[in-house]
């Protein structure tokens, strides 16, 4: 059938043949070059993208620190909590209805669970991985389901909860966690946060965080499409495969619990107010103390939506911190400054005295004064509180300017430095502040002596926050120094060492001389122990008090609404003992009324307390007592027309 | 009877070609690492099969290579025919698996004759090349028989639906009749019209599963590309040396759908690396060049046309299969000849190698 060797066809085939091998070759070239592309040029990429998608980083939470006080006693620590979970491709419906009963859900949450659980996957089926229904459920929810029958996919896992074994007390101090938001995570990623991280909010759970949450550590598995982990590879993880998480630091705080509680409980009497006692001779915080209150451990983890509204809308904000998020008019407690500006520039002497007529008119205004005085020294101007005497002196050219800077001196007008919960830096207007308010509003007053008079008064537009008034009472009693207000002591490792210790740090030595803060001293004694003193109806009898009263003013649109909001802030602001000063305190009760009758019995309970059960020893000190000379000098009654 | 053609065992003793030979049990040697590294972490017997296979497969090369070709060749068109047959019979009584009827059981067998064909079909084309010879080149006019012996398989083939190897019966048909002094002209005029008619069979023959496959190929992140972007994957992650043998973690780890049969070059290029990949491309390199040369030296051109349809065949599965996987053409199920999974795949080429053993032992013989 073949002609075979005849075949004239034969050389063209094998002419082609050839050129088809060259197509062979340049056809594997073009598969070799693409390789290259994809094994060597993007290789790195495909390996990372492969690594990614096979090794699951579970996260192994650290321990979170605990807060304590001074004494070691526990504020914040972390307990076990048991979580519900549920694998929703094995959960029934009868077992939602009965979880649902078991744990309480309303119709709504139990709404929002059901459909997260429902959510179906990808492939069309719910999920196999265990959804978190319930956070820290109670021991009797717990025996429910664990005891309970007929609950397939629904597992109890215990894992850390922050608490707070105190409740309610220094909640403002400690702060309260939630969870990290996801633009929190994109700004923190480098810090190591992770989704689902609780972070500190506020307080000292905030601003220590960084201490406090010690490092998480991870456990790389390899896992398949399923996510069901394959023990048995693990050369495809790089670098290290497990790494144990570090426990959190412990924070221990300045704070004593028992000052803090007592602090709490002075102020049972009141709505809402603010305290703050630090000790004199370091700026060290014993107590601070905001009213209302709420309670951390509802904060985190448990703050129901309703909880949260209640929270919201309550008049006397319980989630604001009112010792250094709020400023207030500090009132006649900011004659100290008034009176310091007066002695240091010399504009008086102790001996000058002013006659007191129950106002004081300047231009076609009158300026009031609590009542008729007479004729006042600076001494008994500060003990009865008058404001005649001031205003003469808020008179004076310059004053305004004056005011600003021995204040600012004295620590107000700007931030004291602790840093926790937005602290505001308050207000020292100055002449030049009024005038730029008429350039930018041509209706504003401008600068007109009358403010002058105002701010002799502490009302104004001067703001203080109770922290600074604290520490401005504490250098004019330690003797001109103006301390950085310390709430942490020190931070231990889990194991009690001391890591970091924190020495009492001074902001500022005041330019004021000793002489002056001796008479002003003196006169603080008097407001106390005088009889005409304003607080002398507050005072104890066990150690020797010197402070200052405040009744402010609050002038603005709840003046005309009247109500509670109208009512005038209480300030009282002391020191003690007297002869050996080591706590101040400073006492703000908002709208409460006279400061003498509502701010200074609080103050004096704190205190009394204190040298009672807290610091016995320290309650022995030199009797500064009242002046000889004033005796003479004060013959009110006869001086009054 | 020629003397010479009773003595096909001695003379295959004699002439043995050690290249071809080892060429092929090279990629088959790889092949076999690639399996064992695939399923060797498995309750899976899919590996003995293979060497099952490969046994069976042995026997079929050296039982078609003793056997002189110009026997076979007499009987082109009855195995064509026979060819023919059992795809009509899988179309009629084949098992539907996936959407398709490729194959039918025969006892505890799968057969999937598709493969067969494309071998078949090299045979009968190369005896009725044998046969007509046209020294002016070949036109339309002599090509009626030829389509003929393609367009029925390739009908019955895409009918199944396997597009996939329809097209690559297609592609060794011209590749053939290219080399069997098909004039440019004629072949221009034939893939244009081919061109034309790619879009309505596009449109309108393909089914969704096929038109998700080209729609992937075009649109990386499109649902269809799933196998495609694992293939990727694990072919980048191997890097320039691999991850080494039973070492490759996409594989292992990742679902992925005809590893076995489509997929096995990811496994290598993943385990094995650039370098691998190399060593494998140059061993099929090697076996298709030889197998040219073998066509070249064919003393007739019934045993130049099988040799180059066999090439082809090897060609176009490797190109194909190796573009597929690393993304250069759509997915189309497409075997990687000696390395995939599959007996009627292993047999196929066994028998079309021992064809070619056949050639070459008796290009010297008039």
């Amino acid at each position: 059938m073949e002609i075979a060797g005849q075949d004239a066809e034969l050389p063209e085939i094998r002419r082609r043949s050839r050129y088809f091998a060259l197509a062979v070759l340049v056809g594997f070239l073009v598969v070799a070059g693409r390789l290259f592309y994809l094994q060597v040029i993007e290789g790195d990429t495909f390996f990372r993208v492969t690594s990614d998608n096979i090794v699951h980083t579970e996260v192994l939470p650290a321990v979170r620190g605990q807060i304590r006080d001074r004494k070691g006693r526990v504020m914040a620590t972390v307990r076990p909590a048991y979580n519900v979970y549920v694998t929703p491709r094995l959960l029934t419906p009868e077992g939602f209805a009965r979880l649902r009963a078991v744990l309480g859900m309303n119709g709504d949450e139990a709404m929002d669970v059901w459909e997260r659980v429902a959510e179906v996957g990808p492939n069309g089926k719910p999920s196999d991985r265990p959804v978190l229904l319930a956070e820290d459920i109670s021991r009797e929810a717990m025996a429910a389901i664990e005891t309970g029958v007929d609950l397939p996919g629904v597992k109890i896992v215990a894992g850390p909860h922050r608490a707070y074994p105190m409740g309610m007390v220094a909640a403002h101090v400690l702060g309260y966690m939630n969870e990290i938001s996801g633009d929190e995570l994109r700004a923190k990623k480098d810090e190591g946060y992770h989704a689902g991280d609780l972070i500190g909010r506020t307080g000292v759970e905030r601003q220590w965080d960084g201490y406090l949450r010690g490092r998480a550590g991870f456990k790389k598995i390899v896992v398949d499409r399923r996510g069901m982990p394959k023990p048995d590879i693990h050369d495809v993880i790089e670098g290290p495969a497990a790494q144990p998480a570090v426990a959190g630091n412990n924070v221990i705080l300045t704070l004593d619990a028992d000052v803090q509680k007592s602090a709490e409980r002075a102020l049972r009497n009141v709505s809402a107010a603010g305290v703050v006692a630090l000790d004199v001779n370091s700026g060290r915080i014993l107590a601070m103390a905001s009213k209302p209150s709420f309670d951390p451990n509802e904060m985190s983890g448990h703050l129901t939506p309703e909880a949260e509204q209640r929270l919201l809308a309550d008049r006397y904000h319980p989630l604001h911190d009112k010792t250094v998020g709020e400023t207030y008019f500090p009132g006649s407690t900011f004659k100290v400054v008034s009176a310091v500006a007066a002695l240091e520039d010399r504009l008086v002497t102790p001996e000058d005295k002013v006659k007191c007529h129950g106002s004081y008119e300047i231009g076609r205004r009158r300026f009031k004064c609590t009542k008729t005085h007479g004729i006042v020294s600076l001494y008994e101007a500060i003990v009865q509180s008058c404001n005649v005497y001031f205003y003469e002196l808020g008179a004076r050219p310059g004053m305004m300017d004056r005011l600003a800077k021995f204040g600012g001196d004295l620590g107000l007008g700007a931030p004291t430095g602790l840093g926790l919960n937005g602290e505001d830096s308050g207000f020292l207007p100055t002449e030049e502040w009024y005038r730029e308010q008429k350039r930018l509003n041509p209706k504003a007053e401008g600068f007109q002596v009358g403010q002058a008079l105002n701010a002799v008064i502490g009302q104004g537009s001067t703001r203080v926050t109770v922290l600074q008034m604290a520490l401005m009472y504490a250098a004019i009693a330690n003797g001109g120094k103006l301390w950085l207000p310390q709430i942490v002591d020190r931070i231990e490792s889990p194991d009690g060492q001391t890591v970091e210790e924190f020495a009492p740090r001074v902001r500022r030595e005041i330019s004021v001389s000793p002489e002056t803060l001796a008479v002003v001293r003196q006169g603080l004694v008097g407001v106390v122990n005088e009889r005409k003193g304003t607080a002398y109806r507050a005072r104890i009898t066990d150690v020797e008090v010197a402070g200052k009263t405040g009744t402010a003013q609050v002038h603005g649109r709840h003046t005309e609404l009247g109500g509670y909001e109208a009512g005038d802030h209480a300030w009282f602001v002391c020191f003690a003992p007297a002869g050996k000063p080591r706590i101040a305190v400073a006492v703000l009760v908002e709208h409460g009324g006279h400061g003498g009758d509502v701010a200074a019995p609080v103050a004096m309970e704190i205190i009394h307390n204190y040298f009672e059960n807290v610091a016995p020893n320290d309650r022995d000190a030199p009797k500064v007592g009242l002046p000889k000379h004033h005796l003479k000098t004060l013959d009110v009654e006869a001086a009054r027309p | 009877m020629n003397p010479a053609r009773g003595v096909g065992w001695r003379r295959l003793r004699f002439r043995f070609d050690w290249t071809l030979t080892l060429s092929a049990a090279a990629v088959t040697t790889l092949g076999l690492m690639n399996l064992w590294s695939a399923v060797h972490d498995k309750q899976s017997n899919l590996f003995s099969q293979q060497i099952s296979w490969l046994g069976i497969g042995v026997g079929v090369f050296l039982a078609v290579a003793t056997v002189d070709y110009r026997t076979i060749s007499r009987y082109a068109y009855i195995f064509h025919a026979v060819g023919v047959a059992l795809l009509l019979g899988v179309l009629a009584f084949g098992k539907m698996v996936g959407g398709g009827r490729r194959w039918f059981e025969l006892g505890a067998f799968h057969v999937q004759p598709s493969e067969l064909m494309q071998l078949l079909t090299a045979v009968a084309l190369g005896k009725y090349l044998n046969d007509s010879p046209a020294l002016e080149g070949r036109t339309w006019r002599h090509l009626a028989i030829p389509v003929l012996i393609v367009s029925v398989p390739a009908w019955a083939i895409a009918k199944q639906p396997d597009f996939g190897t329809a097209f690559l019966l297609l592609l060794v048909f011209f590749t053939i009749m290219l080399t069997a002094r098909l004039r440019l002209r004629t072949l221009g005029a034939i893939v244009g019209f081919a061109t034309l008619a790619a879009f309505p069979i596009y449109q309108h023959l393909l089914h969704e599963y096929q038109r998700k496959r080209v729609e992937a190929f075009f649109n990386p992140n499109s649902e269809g590309a799933y196998q495609t972007r694992q293939a990727l994957n694990a072919i980048g992650s191997g890097r320039f040396l691999g991850k080494g043998f039973l070492h490759g973690t996409q594989i292992r780890l990742r679902h992925f759908p005809a590893l076995w049969t489509d997929f096995p070059f990811a496994v290598w290029a993943e385990e094995w690396g650039f370098v691998g990949c190399f060593v494998m491309l140059l061993a099929y390199l090697v076996l298709i060049l030889w197998i040219l040369k073998i066509a070249g030296d064919a003393r007739d051109r019934f045993g130049a046309t099988v040799c180059v349809g066999v090439a082809a065949m090897f060609f176009w599965h490797v190109f194909i299969n190796v573009g597929m996987v690393s993304g250069l053409l759509p997915v189309v199920g497409v075997t990687l000849p000696l390395i995939s999974y599959g007996g009627s795949s292993i047999l196929t080429i066994a028998a079309a190698l021992g064809l070619v053993m056949n050639i070459s032992v008796r290009r010297f013989s008039y």
